[in-house]
């Protein structure tokens, strides 16, 4: 047989395998890399918004001008939201040098060390021209002083620089940085032992990819009940109101949807000492102070029926409850447990994610929320 | 549904396509071997493991890259050296294949693996950062655990805790640090947090970076450096091929500021490598008869010169030209009273560093020859040792030659592409015409 008809023959067969994986479900996995992969800073959720409606059925899903994206499923009953954070935390450019280095600012941080995870090491600026690379400054070991290493002990943006192979400000600006361009750590993602990923915003990645796997699922269920998805921007920005803190991005979904009932699905960190929720032992259910009650005996008897086992925190001062619960609104968080939460390298294990979609999906088909 | 028709038809064409495109090639003759450039072979040597006393498998690249005709030869420590020519003067070049990591000191009954540090880093830059150990059985990804109290300030970390309090992932956490915003009507959760108490491994004695060999970057500060792979027993861990005395190294990635600007791990020494190898493979070595020259790659210079010392035992040059990283302060937290060598203005002649002083003599014929081809070429003092100090007790002058490397002993090295050029270019300079 001639070699070019071989390769013909091999197409057609590669035509048929890949015929029947596009039919397949999206797998989990992919999408939480690509989540990864695609920056998301606090206020600068664009890049991942636009990939997210890339998924969702055109004419069901919107974004507002916050940057949040809705897609919505079924009519009637109690409206539910399901909602998961799509900003992660990050940094911007509040300056250039003269000699060519980005100078930050941030925006939001989610403890006091969180800067120190700049030092030394890769970053992404998402510019008007796209994604640039630079690295944060640190002194060459050799030449390092005793004050100097102290000094870095508890980095300061004060001794933050961004080098991105510039040599002066206009070769910066030329390069296409700009005044507010978002910066965040590499998106690193590494696969550890037992189903376990590390990587960077892999709590809220895996959220968002968590809800665009439902998404799928919910376009071929039978609902009876109106569904809003929602991945909201701008969720780690609390509001300074009087009462409690709360996110901004929870308030604005809550105030565009109108849900009787939702749940919010995030990381939540696990792993520290013998109160916190453990890596690998399933969702974990966070109830407001108040309220919710009928909602939490739902999750609870779907959770039993399909024999995934629950963790509880209790007490928490959640922002995003804060923002959703209340006022017409029964909220609850059921959350995926994160190692070294809140660094370059959270830790999810995968199982805990699957878990939690099927209890999503099947807590949604039951009809125990309507 | 029809989209992904279109797509997967669109591939079977892009594939026929490019299974049809060698073929046409073919017709046409093969093409020209092009010389391999310095910069190219950096990119694929820097991803090699090599830990400083492990390094076989750069020795394996560089040995395998290099033409049978000079005749390599390899000791039993991975040092690989060829000799060209005979007579005088005997001019050595030598560049060190190793790097900076760790290696697996203990695994822990709870499944995670201690690690003993080889050469020095900063810790902090190296906490829950992902980690690659390279078993037997091939790469194992690890996190090097953070601190137990990492997200706390270390005010609220020493505070006594009352009320826990859960802070979910990606939820704003109330600043709790002077440089954030304070919120005027709550405590910081954080500082209500109990303390985590430490693992068995982080309650155990520290472990202790080697000693310092003279004229080495400063040791790492001794922490106890311990590493997540996801398990949770011993069993967990050695069923994935582990075993105490494995290479731990960062994760490498190959960082592109610019198409001419680099920033990655293991560049000190890989960019020496990769220039001595490219000069040996563009030089037309029957042209070397009046002197010796031989092109060295050695082992274990960041832990003490050692693959040197064995080298010395047999080697006696007249010249040693160390081809290593120049520490330069060319970046914003460095002092520039000394080590100014900027990026990409050229090569780079270290004059003066921690090991010994170059002669004068040494330096001027080095320029003129830079000189003479046209060579861009800096001559700096900064701090650093070398391996070309280990020969001088037996005679040789040392000229180490270098590029200027900002970040040095960091996970972001930095090097840009005409210096690695130059330095290449002034190797086989010198190669040539040296007397």
């Amino acid at each position: 047989m001639k070699k070019r008809n071989v390769m013909w023959i091999w197409s057609a067969g590669l035509l048929l395998v890949f015929g029947a994986a596009a039919a397949s479900p999206i797998d989990i996995k992919d999408l939480i890399r690509e989540a990864v992969s695609i920056p998301s800073a606090l206020g600068n959720e664009e890049a991942l918004g636009t990939k997210i409606l890339s998924y969702l059925p055109k004419g069901a899903a919107e974004r507002d001008n916050l940057g949040s994206v809705y897609v919505r499923f079924g009519s009637g009953g109690s409206k539910i939201a399901l909602l998961a954070p799509l900003d992660e935390y990050g940094w911007f450019v509040s300056g250039i040098t003269p000699d060519g280095y980005l100078r930050l600012d941030r925006s939001a941080q989610p403890h006091p060390n969180f800067d120190n995870y700049l030092l030394g090491h890769p970053i992404v600026i998402s510019t008007q021209k796209g994604l640039l690379y630079g690295v944060v400054s640190q002194p060459a070991m050799h030449l390092i002083t005793r004050e100097r290493r102290e000094e870095l002990r508890n980095l300061s943006l004060d001794l933050v620089y961004v080098d991105i192979g510039a040599r002066s400000g206009e070769d910066a600006r030329q390069k296409g940085i700009e005044f507010l361009d978002p910066v965040t750590l590499w998106p690193e993602l590494s696969a550890l032992a037992n189903d376990r990923w590390a990587g960077l915003s892999l709590g809220q990645k895996s959220s968002c990819a968590l809800l665009l796997g439902l998404a799928e699922e919910l376009g071929k269920a039978n609902l009876s009940q109106e569904v809003v998805l929602s991945w909201m921007a701008q969720s780690k920005y609390p509001t300074r109101s009087g009462g409690a803190r709360s996110s901004l991005g929870a308030i604005r979904a809550k105030r565009t949807i109108q849900p009787k009932l939702a749940i919010i699905v995030d990381g939540v960190p696990a792993d520290r000492g013998e109160k916190s929720p453990a890596l690998g032992k399933g969702p974990v259910l966070i109830l407001p102070k108040e309220g919710a009650a009928k909602l939490k005996d739902a999750v609870e008897a779907v959770a039993r029926e399909a024999k995934i086992s629950l963790q509880y925190q209790t007490g928490a001062e959640s922002a995003l409850l804060n923002g959703l619960n209340g006022e017409g609104t029964e909220a609850l968080m059921l959350a995926i447990p994160v190692k070294f939460a809140q660094t370059p390298s959270e830790v999810v294990d995968l199982k805990d994610v699957l878990a939690l979609k099927t209890l999503l999906l099947q807590l949604l088909q039951s009809g125990r929320v309507k | 549904m029809r989209k992904a028709v279109y797509i997967i038809l669109f591939s079977v064409l892009i594939l026929n396509i490019a299974v049809s495109a060698p073929q046409s090639a073919s017709k046409s003759g093969p093409q020209a071997a092009s010389p391999a450039s310095g910069w190219d072979l950096l990119r694929k040597i820097v991803l090699i493991p090599g830990l400083s006393s492990q390094e076989g498998k750069v020795s394996d690249f560089i040995q395998a890259a290099l033409p049978s005709s000079l005749k390599v030869q390899r000791d039993a420590k991975s040092n690989v050296w060829f000799t060209v020519g005979e007579g005088k003067p005997h001019i050595l070049f030598v560049a060190h294949l190793d790097e900076l990591g760790f290696l697996v000191d203990k695994i822990t009954p709870q499944g995670t693996v201690l690690l003993r540090a080889r050469g020095g880093l900063l810790p902090q830059t190296c906490e829950a950062r992902p980690f690659v150990i390279h078993t037997a059985k091939g790469p194992v990804e690890g996190v090097i655990q953070p601190k137990p109290d990492y997200y706390q300030s270390q005010t609220a970390a020493a505070a006594p805790s009352r009320t826990p309090a859960v802070v979910p992932a990606q939820n704003p956490a109330p600043p709790a640090s002077t440089t954030a915003p304070v919120p005027a009507q709550k405590p910081p959760q954080a500082a209500a947090q109990p303390a985590p108490k430490p693992t068995p491994a982080q309650a155990k004695a520290p472990v202790q970076a080697p000693a310092k060999p003279q004229g080495q970057a400063p040791a790492a500060a001794a922490e106890p450096v311990e590493l997540y792979l996801g398990c949770s027993s011993e069993q967990e861990v050695r069923a994935l091929g582990v075993a105490e005395g494995d290479q731990v190294l960062f994760k490498k990635r190959l960082v592109d500021l610019a198409p001419d600007i680099m920033a990655t791990r293991a560049v000190d020494d890989r960019a020496g490598c990769a220039a001595l190898l490219a000069a040996a493979l563009r030089l037309d070595w029957t042209k070397i008869k009046t002197k010796t020259v031989t092109f060295a790659w050695d082992v274990e210079e960041e832990t003490g010169l050692n693959g040197a010392q064995l080298l010395a035992k047999t080697l006696k040059p007249d010249y040693v030209f160390a081809i290593d990283t120049f520490v330069s302060t060319d970046s914003p937290l460095e002092n520039k009273r000394f080590g100014n060598a900027i990026l990409g203005k050229g090569a780079v002649l270290r004059s003066i560093d921690t090991s010994n002083v170059t002669p004068k003599t040494e330096i001027r014929k080095v320029a003129k020859i830079a000189e003479g081809r046209k060579i861009l070429i800096q001559i700096r003092n900064s701090r650093g040792g070398n391996d070309g100090s280990v020969f001088v007790a037996d005679g040789a002058a040392d000229i180490p030659l270098s590029w200027a490397g900002a970040y040095a002993h960091s996970f972001i090295e930095k090097i840009v592409k005409s210096d690695l050029e130059a330095l290449t270019d002034l190797i086989a300079a010198l190669v040539e015409e040296w007397k």
